[in-house]
């Protein structure tokens, strides 16, 4: 799973994620358990009520309503939501908000907070991935703000377009954009120029990639040009869009009934990725997307296609690295972005207005740059970019102003649907198989495009 | 009317003390049953909550189309006949199958052999029994990051002695044709510690006296282990051969923390597959019914086994 700034990204440690569910009790145990506890929870809870979320509910003595806020989040980032809850809880007297991680990991949000909706335990904002977002929207727990967004504070049209398409599934906004990102290429100067290549451009294409790719591959010193996941999930899957958007291609149609990614463009664009692969050998094949950093750390891949998540580990390296854009087709340079989400929870009327009121104070600019400042990541608001003080995040994490810069790039999102994961899925099989020199790309995609087009057939 | 035949008195006694001796065996058994339950009563609910109420909950969950986060409802059967048309299933199956196949005998056979050696008196041997021991108490998370590095297709340990015996570079778990017995490999390392211990118990069980009569009566080394060692741990092997079969049907951690299934599914197992079908896919109501096909398949396998050790005179 792509890492948000959320998961920690210690310095000196690979696979952080890994490492930090050591802590837990084995993962097999952990997850069986889990099932059997939630549905004994369930089990004995049935006919309860929703409203009993937590120790301390809504309508303190005081008129006060309290809020649970999940976070997902770890070291800095997590000290720093702290603080800011902290800040918020001075501030305003009519919300009190209890804030913690959750107790787990970004990237196990989801299952926990399945668990806590069975159980009657969940809490009223909480961190979730974009790609989530439909299937969490079927619970009948969240709501619908799309009547509200005109209210004074949501300043709806300061959100990038792809945060707001992300959190918008079937066209209900669920809650507010929490986070950003998108790839481009981050390179290693070092790598560059012992072979002599000069760096590449903002205006670099497709076969420039490739050439470079094949130039800086050289096995004898184990240097690979590229990187590309082949575990199959959305790791493999969304390097695959910026290349098909670019050539004009689309991911499903707009009406959501028929997969297109099978496309011409989409050929094409994974036919480059192919040659590159099998025949110039370039292509480092990550087993599941947290090799690469490492590789990178360690001087031994030249490019790598990754985003802002990188930037504190990159800066404990100590590397000399460049980043830019991704290479273009006609000019155009697109990538994509990866927005999750602060998802409100329904518990009754009162805390829905205080987490609304929460996350508008959380998602405002002042805010927001606080919280990047501890994270790294992107500003959510195109406005924040204009703050005077955004000269000191940029100044703090040399390079991240180009991929900030790239949000401008970041034209379509990926769909927001309940087949998605299942799509995502055969996708990215085809694309593995079709890298590890297994199948060729028309067939592939043709292929995962078929098991699309059954799952968009269901209706859901 | 009162009859002229009454029952003797001595019968008559004899009849009511075995009453009163009933009486009392049966109030003593209510009170045997009282304290029986009142011990095992906290147990019988542990298993009842964690394990029974769980089982029929899921396998109600199968007979739905929930995704656990809405309720879904009720489809009867079809999830169960939808099983057989999935593809994934069968190669998670296969993939389960065959990853028992690559351990069980591997780890009997090396826990066997390590208890033998580790089955005398020299010095330091507890720290050599421990040392056996150690890779199954380790957290497998920690162990599927630490062969992650030592199978590194260019960097690992692995493939720099395989350089030097002069056999070229393996791709391990980036290859579909080799992830799975990397991880069979990684899992024998991590697993079979758990095998020589109780191999060693029952080695350490075998009289001394029937040692000494064997060698009295001529056996030396091949016919001692054949005719003595074999048959007394028979039993304990057939324990491990459960065991085994029960822990890799469910094998899990080392695929999450390593491949997540892939490349292209060559490392889906049965669990991890339920894993997937439940909370990426959010069909929990399908993936119930793959865990039902998980318990029936492990239960099958049980069975065969016990009762092919009964048939052959090695029961537990």
């Amino acid at each position: 799973m792509r890492r948000s700034p959320g998961t920690p990204r210690a310095v000196g440690l690979e696979r952080p994620t890994t490492i930090e569910r050591e802590g837990e009790i084995g993962v097999k145990r952990f997850v069986v358990l889990g099932i059997a506890m939630s549905f004994l929870v369930a089990a004995c809870t049935g006919g309860s009520s929703d409203n009993n979320g937590g120790s301390s509910s809504s309508g303190g003595a005081s008129g006060t309503v309290t809020i649970q806020f999940w976070h997902g989040q770890q070291q800095s980032a997590a000290r720093a939501l702290t603080d800011l809850v902290n800040e918020f809880n001075q501030t305003h007297k009519d919300v009190k908000v209890d804030v913690s991680s959750g107790g787990v990991t970004t990237d196990e949000m989801l299952p926990k907070v399945i668990s806590s909706i069975a159980a009657g335990t969940y809490p009223d904002v909480v961190y979730l991935y974009g790609s989530w977002a439909a299937n969490i929207a079927k619970s009948g727990k969240t709501v619908d703000l799309s009547s509200r967004l005109n209210e004074p504070g949501f300043n709806w049209d300061d959100f990038w377009d792809s945060s707001k398409q992300i959190v918008s599934p079937g066209g209900k906004v669920i809650g507010f954009p929490a986070l950003i990102d998108n790839l481009s290429v981050i390179y290693n100067k070092k790598i560059f120029d012992d072979a002599g290549v000069p760096y590449p451009s903002a205006d670099w294409t497709w076969d420039d990639f490739r050439t470079i790719a094949k130039e800086l591959t050289d096995p004898a010193k184990h240097i690979y040009g590229v990187n590309y996941p082949v575990s199959g999930d959305l790791d493999t899957v969304w390097r695959f869009f910026p290349g098909l958007w670019q050539r004009g291609g689309q991911i499903i149609s707009d009406d959501e009934t028929q997969a297109l990614f099978n496309s011409q463009a989409g050929v094409d664009n994974l036919t480059l990725w192919q040659q590159m692969a099998t025949v110039d050998k370039s292509v480092f094949f990550d087993p599941n997307d947290s090799k690469a950093e490492p590789l990178f750390g360690s001087g031994h891949l030249a490019m790598y296609v990754s985003g802002p998540w990188e930037v504190q580990y990159l800066a404990s390296t100590g590397i000399d690295w460049g980043d830019q854009v991704l290479p273009g087709y006609n000019g155009d340079h697109q990538t994509v972005s990866g927005p999750d989400n602060w998802v409100i929870l329904n518990h009754d009327e009162a805390r829905v207005n205080a987490s609304i009121e929460f996350l508008k104070w959380l998602t405002a600019p002042e805010q927001e740059l606080k919280w990047m400042m501890a994270s790294a990541s992107l500003p959510i608001r195109p406005s924040i970019m204009q703050l005077p003080d955004y000269q000191k995040f940029l100044d703090k994490y040399p390079g991240i102003e180009a991929m900030a810069d790239n949000l401008q790039n970041a034209k379509n999102a990926m769909p927001t649907l309940t087949q998605w994961p299942r799509i995502v899925d055969a996708l990215g099989q085809g694309i593995s198989s079709v890298l590890l020199g297994k199948a060729d790309p028309k067939t592939a995609l043709d292929q995962a495009a078929q098991e699309a087009d059954t799952l968009l057939a269901v209706p859901q | 009317m009162r009859t002229a035949v009454s029952p003797p008195a001595d019968a008559l006694t004899s009849e009511r003390v075995a009453q009163t001796v009933r009486s009392a065996e049966r109030r003593r058994r209510r009170e045997d049953n009282v304290h029986g339950w009142a011990f095992a009563g906290p147990s019988v609910v542990m298993v009842l909550g964690l394990s029974f109420i769980p089982m029929v909950w899921a396998f109600w969950l199968s007979l739905t189309n929930s995704d656990l986060v809405s309720g879904g409802h009720y489809i009867g059967f079809a999830n169960y006949s939808a099983l057989a048309k999935d593809p994934l299933l069968k190669k998670a199956f296969t993939n389960t199958l065959i990853f028992s196949v690559l351990y069980l005998p591997a780890g009997l056979l090396g826990g066997l052999l390590t208890a033998m050696m580790l089955n005398r008196r020299i010095r330091g041997i507890g720290f050599y029994r421990t040392a056996f021991l150690v890779p199954f108490i380790a957290s497998s998370a920690a162990e599927g990051l630490l062969f992650g590095f030592i199978f590194d297709p260019d960097f690992g340990v692995v493939n720099s002695i395989l350089g030097k015996v002069g056999i070229p570079p393996q791709r391990f778990l980036t290859d579909p044709s080799q992830a799975l017995i990397t991880l069979a490999i990684v899992y024998f390392w991590t697993q079979f510690g758990f095998n020589v211990v109780i191999y060693l118990a029952a080695l350490q069980d075998i009289p001394q006296e029937v040692m000494e009569a064997a060698a009295i009566d001529g056996a030396r080394g091949w016919a001692t282990f054949r005719s003595i060692i074999l048959p007394t741990i028979r039993p304990v092997t057939v324990f491990l051969v459960v065991w085994g079969l029960i822990d890799t049907f469910q094998f899990f951690d080392l695929v999450f923390t390593t491949t997540k299934g892939g490349p292209l599914y060559s490392t889906i197992t049965l669990v991890y597959y339920i894993w997937e079908l439940a909370f990426n896919f959010f069909t929990a109501g399908y993936g119930a019914a793959v865990a039902y096909v998980l318990f029936f398949s492990t239960l099958i396998a049980i069975i065969v086994g016990l009762v092919y050790a009964r048939r052959r005179g090695m029961a537990l």
